[in-house]
């Protein structure tokens, strides 16, 4: 019966192409959707690694300026000598002020603990590092934070400890990486202790005061929010006396609140700031707000992905119907033979739903061909496989719910037709 | 006879209401997304208030310094409108504003965020604001640094509810101003004249934008008429190419007085040093995208159309040998299927009038009030009529083509 329905199909093959094509085409995007969907889905799931709620972030910026416009300056390192000390004093000048700011928050009654960081969550800034270790390449998401900023944030200690005052001999970087680093650099030792050693620092006398030692382990830092992929992090601590150029600069100002604090806070928090800190602009937002808006940032390419899969799915919706339209007009004689040998209505129906079937899974395994590509090739690393599956799975049940669902009317159409009526023309 | 054939088109496509449904769904799904696209792309382009003079304004929204090893791109500077855009020959005023910067207020304990600009006194006479309330500053305000300040509709009703906002104060990023007219919100889609708050240029907290070649303004040009605007393109760049150097770093300095519309297809299309502009190219990535677009339901209509005329073969085969001629058979298809793809056209006006409203109450652009006007009409009709003649034309050739002895006799194709 299968090879049979095989063989109808591809006797009509000039007309059954476009709508191969037309499935194949949409069940990719539908594909692209419902991965992205799923992929977001379980992420979702996944720890968030801080606390969001009773959370404010405040940005800092050090000279007011008459607006915001795009600037790209790409320059290949020309000396400015005079330049440079400028900026080392403006440097000094901004983490001395970045301190006493600290101090001020610190004395209102509303505020629990507060802390600098340099890159806060659902703030969209990004900064990476990319480094080889024991000839593997491996990338991890950075940020760096003061000395009170897992008590601020509330992250979540595995092992080890935050930063403290205790760091501040050390002869090396001290750094608190999460879990997943954890995982992969050192899976069957404790990982506090254990200096990351990158490749290019293991030969020649390399500054050892570079070298990253692991104080502690907190679970999870999704900077990005519920919707990103987990990835490696490692922070850097950031100490606001030190005068050095290569140490992490912190802009953002976190504070946790004591419970029943309500909005009109951050009024007292801007005023207090701009108080000590006059030419600064600070931007003040509580981080359930930051997470709102991100969120919808995430879900928009999802929604206009979603809008033409939709189109696409209605076109072939029309293709199809006017294909099995067609192949019912002209092949009253052949339903009409099978009518007098004894075929019943049902039979006449399945076969057209059948050759439809056929058709789609022409089509989707052309497209499985493609698409599980990859998850092989490892196009999208942060996408699991189990991702993949769940929502292919989705897509082809969707796509052949349509086409069966098109193949309905000319199926009826088709088993109606009396043999008399379609040998009469013989 | 055009109502036979109306009627007759209206009972064929009762005829076969699954397909008739699946049709019109196709037609105005692809409408509607058209209509849409380009109600977007007119709210976006076309002139509109407070921009009526749009067809005799260009913009200087950025510049560009080049050196053999740094590129700086940033908006057009104090400096650079202001030595070399004024007394410009077929010029009438010159104007210029910031770039919008987000700013916050806490009047009564809850949190605003507003868009502040700063402008001079000619912005107000080169744009038509509708005033709600009092009036612009002026000349007199603007070199006394004083601190006023123009807001919108939406920004009184956050400070002040619905009450009268002249002659009250607003504080925005720790200054307070006070507010001397309040005008209609402005779509955040048009970036010359969208914002919040408007305040004269002088207040900025610190004086350094006066010395800075490029960086936060755009200068705005009024030109006598539209045939004036190539003489101040050309004669502005020719002054910009002869401009002194800031640095050593850089030896040419770009900055075109443009149109949004071709700012945007420079930035599409990446021209940042040269003259010519790349606005037909924008235009032909426009037109192509939307053809492209139609491809597809082009053909899956064309597929649908000639089912439609194959099921009625022997139908036309009769008529043919009762001496109907293949003009009046197309013409009755022709009238069929315009009737279809203007019937769909219509639940696509109706539907994406809906869609923009959505969109309009979704904010997803601020303060933009979408709307299918006369000019959106039109596109759509026209549109419509395209679909329509395309979707039409290789179906009624078909049918031409049709043996009335093989159509009677039941031979398929």
């Amino acid at each position: 019966m299968i090879r049979h329905l095989f063989t109808l199909v591809w006797n009509r093959k000039r007309s059954n192409l476009l709508i191969a094509v037309e499935v194949l085409l949409s069940f990719i995007v539908l594909s692209a959707v419902t991965t992205f969907a799923v992929f977001y889905a379980d992420n979702y799931r996944k720890p968030l690694g801080f606390d969001v709620d009773r959370i404010w972030v405040i940005s800092a910026e050090a000279h007011a300026s008459a607006g915001r416009t795009s600037m790209t300056v790409e320059s290949d390192g020309s000396d400015k000598a005079a330049a440079a000390t400028q900026a080392d004093r403006e440097r000094i000048d901004r983490r001395a002020m970045m301190a006493q700011l600290l101090l001020a928050l610190r004395d209102l009654p509303e505020v629990e603990s507060v802390a600098a960081a340099a890159v806060t969550p659902y703030g969209g800034n990004t900064w990476t590092s990319d480094i080889e270790i024991g000839g593997r390449h491996h990338r991890f998401g950075m940020s760096a934070g003061t000395d009170d900023f897992a008590r601020t944030m509330g992250l979540e200690m595995l092992r080890g400890r935050w930063f403290t005052r205790e760091d501040d001999g050390s002869a090396w970087r001290p750094v608190v990486v999460n879990e997943r680093v954890a995982r992969e650099l050192f899976p069957a030792k404790d990982p506090v202790g254990q200096f990351i050693v990158e490749d290019r620092q293991g030969h020649a006398a390399a500054n050892p005061a570079d070298r990253m030692r692991i104080v502690g382990v907190i679970r999870e830092y999704r900077k990005d929010g519920e919707y990103a992929a987990p990835e490696n992090f490692v922070f850097d601590r950031v100490r606001l006396d030190d005068t050095r150029a290569d140490v992490a600069d912190a802009r953002d100002i976190v504070i946790r609140v004591r419970p029943g604090t309500t909005a009109a806070f951050e009024e007292r928090a801007v005023a207090v700031l701009r108080n000590a800190a006059p030419e600064w602009t600070f931007q003040a937002e509580a981080l359930s707000q930051s997470r709102d808006t991100a969120l919808q940032y995430w879900l928009a390419p999802l929604t206009a992905a979603a809008v033409v899969s939709l189109f696409l799915l209605v076109m072939v919706a029309m293709g199809l119907s006017g294909v099995l339209w067609l192949h019912v007009t002209q092949r009253t004689r052949e339903v009409g033979l099978r009518r007098a040998k004894g075929a019943t209505a049902v039979d006449i129906r399945r076969q057209l739903v059948g050759e439809v079937v056929v058709l789609t899974a022409i089509a989707t395994t052309v497209g499985l061909a493609i698409l599980v590509q990859f998850p092989i090739l490892e196009v999208f690393s942060a996408v699991s496989p189990f991702v993949y599956g769940v929502s292919l799975a989705i897509s082809l049940v969707c796509i052949y719910a349509l086409t069966m669902a098109c193949a309905w009317t000319p199926a009826r159409m088709a088993s109606v037709i009396q043999p008399a009526d379609a040998l009469r023309y013989e | 006879m055009l109502k036979n054939y109306l009627l007759l088109a209206w009972r064929v496509l009762l005829r076969r209401r699954f397909f008739t449904a699946i049709s019109l769904f196709g037609i105005s799904l692809t409408l509607v997304v058209l209509m849409v696209a380009t109600a977007l792309l007119d709210h976006t382009f076309a002139p509109m208030a407070p921009e009526v003079r749009q067809d005799r304004t260009l913009v200087i929204f950025n510049g560009t310094l080049v050196g053999p090893h740094s590129t700086w791109r940033d908006g057009a500077g104090f400096q650079l409108i202001d030595r070399y855009a004024r007394n410009l020959s077929n010029v009438e005023r010159v104007a210029m504003i910031s770039f919008p910067e987000d700013v916050f207020s806490y009047p009564g304990g809850t949190r605003v965020q507003s868009s502040l600009r700063r402008s001079d006194a000619e912005y107000w006479r080169i744009l038509d604001f509708e005033f709600l309330e009092g009036g612009p500053f002026a000349d007199q305000d603007v070199r006394n640094g004083s601190r006023v300040a123009v807001i919108n509709a939406a920004t009184r009703d956050r400070f002040f509810g619905a009450a009268p906002a002249v002659g009250r104060w607003i504080d925005a990023d720790g200054q307070r101003f006070r507010v001397v007219g309040v005008v209609a919100n402005v779509s955040a889609s048009r970036p010359v004249s969208t914002g919040d708050i408007f305040v004269p240029y002088t207040t900025a907290k610190t004086d350094a934008y006066k010395t800075r070649l490029l960086g936060g303004f755009m200068g705005i040009l009024l030109g006598r008429s539209p045939a004036d605007l190539p003489g101040i393109k050309a004669e502005f760049a020719s002054r910009v190419a002869s401009a002194p150097m800031p640095d050593k770093d850089y030896e040419h300095l770009y900055a075109p007085a443009e149109t949004y519309f071709e700012s945007v297809a420079a930035d599409t299309f990446g021209q940042r040093n040269d003259d010519t502009t790349r606005a037909e190219r924008l235009w032909i990535a426009i037109v192509g995208a939307a053809l492209l677009f139609l491809l597809l339901p082009t053909v899956n209509l064309v597929n649908l159309n000639v089912s439609r005329i194959m099921e009625r073969a022997s139908e036309i085969g009769v008529r043919k040998a009762f001496g109907a001629s293949t003009g009046t058979l197309v013409t009755q298809f022709i009238v069929e299927n315009v009737m279809l793809t203007l019937l769909g056209g219509a639940i696509g006006f109706v539907l994406s009038a809906v869609a923009l409203k959505a969109i309009t109450a979704a904010e997803l652009i601020e303060h933009a009030r979408l709307a299918i006007n006369g000019r959106v009409f039109l596109y759509g009709l026209g549109l419509s009529l395209v679909f329509g003649l395309l979707s039409g034309v290789y179906p009624a050739w078909r049918m031409a083509r049709l043996n009335p002895v093989a159509a009677l006799k039941g031979v398929g194709r």
